[in-house]
């Protein structure tokens, strides 16, 4: 069970964290394209954004990690 | 020279890349089947150089006594110790460790980190003050290297998040961090060498560090703002307040899971990769197996060149969300003065094209 919910789990992380990551390179290149020569600004927000997604991806792969490896059985 | 140089060193790389191969192989042979993956990313009581294991010594703790050894074997020698099927170390009689401060494999790359990054620093000090750069042009790729990172660092992140009146007073905590651990994450591309980084503990020391000094270059508007949020009704602060004070613990706690996770993946995710050719010598036989390893092996070389990136990358992140968090705590809020001083500014500006 720990293995099948591990699976899911992961998969499910990489949903969310690809749809979420794809709106913010979106949004980006929109701005980064209405904007040129704020690139560099836009770049910065970028990157903080998609970083915090990523915070809360690899706590849910963590979790499946443990869960992969039968910690707390 | 320098297409030499650049020859060697891509030549190099690739080695490092089938190197891992070739251990994997070893360890697959000596164990008779079974290859452990978290075995290469745990913390070990030796260090490897080249294939050579050097045993690190072992400070033990056990009911208020101290013990040391050379190492683990000296220690079981000794009949003081004896190990327990886990692989650790209990005291003959049977008393558990209290405190064990054995110098780990770990704390070894966390200590050539330091030491890395203060010679370089301390070469480059001496550099400037002779004149070096700071009159003249910067000499030599180390030094060029050197002032990319360093001006990189003081005005894209410090200057940038943190307020341009306080950055420089942390300026040499970011560089510092971003340096430590951009050398820990690199060590980690070494065949034999492990990331400090991809161990919890490192992580949530250096999250720590941040942490505390988030907490202690707060102004009071930051904790006016934790506390007491203005600008709220007064009932809506019995949720806010937890809420604001929480936040203040999951910040480091998301920047050290952040910094071990990626590092742990990256190395999870090359031992898996190398173990699709055991896994496939398990199902189709030894000639799929072989036959196959020339395109894990291909992708385990692209992979490590995406880990050298991510481990730039990610001592980038810790020091940006480090300057981030910082900047946060020591910006003074001037909600109404500033709406003052942009109406002023703009009655001036009337006044005059008047």
């Amino acid at each position: 069970m720990g293995f099948l919910a591990a699976g899911l789990g992961a998969g499910i992380i990489a949903l969310g964290a690809g749809f979420g990551i794809g709106i913010i390179g979106k949004s980006a290149t929109e701005s980064i394209a209405r904007q040129p020569e704020a690139a560099g600004d836009i770049r910065g927000a970028m990157l903080l954004t998609a970083v915090f997604i990523e915070g809360v991806a690899l706590i849910g792969a963590i979790v499946c990690i443990l869960l992969a490896l039968g910690v707390g059985q | 020279m320098s297409q030499f140089l650049r020859r060697l060193t891509v030549t190099i790389l690739f080695l490092f890349a089938i190197n891992p191969g070739i251990l994997a192989a070893d360890t697959q042979e000596s164990d008779g089947g079974s290859f452990d993956v978290m075995g290469k990313v745990v913390d070990h009581d030796y260090v490897e150089i080249v294939g050579v294991k050097i045993y690190l010594p072992r400070i033990l703790l056990v009911d208020g006594e101290w013990y040391f050894y050379s190492n683990t074997k000296s220690a079981i020698e000794s009949g003081q110790f004896m190990e327990t099927e886990e692989g650790g170390l209990v005291r003959s009689d049977g008393a558990e460790i209290s405190l064990d401060m054995s110098i780990t494999s770990h704390l070894v790359y966390v200590w050539l980190a330091i030491i890395f990054t203060l010679l370089i620093t301390m070469w480059a000090a001496g550099r400037y003050r002779r004149g070096l750069g700071a009159e003249t042009e910067p000499k030599g790729a180390m030094q060029n290297i050197f002032e990319v990172l360093f001006v990189f660092i003081r005005d894209e992140i410090a200057k940038e998040f943190i307020s341009p009146e306080k950055y420089k007073r942390y300026v040499p905590y970011l560089f510092s961090v971003f340096m430590a651990i951009m050398f820990m994450n690199l060590f980690g591309l070494l065949p034999w060498a492990a990331s400090a980084t991809a161990d919890l503990t490192v992580t949530a020391t250096l999250a720590g560090i941040t942490f505390f000094i988030t907490q202690f270059s707060g102004t009071k508007d930051y904790w006016q703002h934790v506390f007491v949020f203005p600008g709220v009704p007064a009932w809506s602060r019995i949720i806010l307040t937890p809420v604001e004070i929480l936040g203040l613990f999951t910040k480091p706690f998301a920047l050290a899971i952040r910094l071990f996770a990626n590092m742990l993946s990256g190395k999870i995710m090359i031992v898996s990769i190398l173990g699709l050719i055991f896994i496939f010598t398990d199902l189709f036989g030894a000639y799929v197996g072989v036959g196959s390893s020339v395109f894990w092996v291909a992708l385990t070389a692209a992979l490590y060149f995406l880990k050298a990136l991510v481990a730039l990358i990610q001592a980038y992140v810790f020091t940006l969300l480090s300057a981030v968090f910082i900047g946060m705590a020591a910006e003074e809020h001037h909600h109404h003065d500033d709406e003052t001083a942009v109406a002023h500014a703009q009655a001036v500006e009337v006044e005059t094209n008047h």
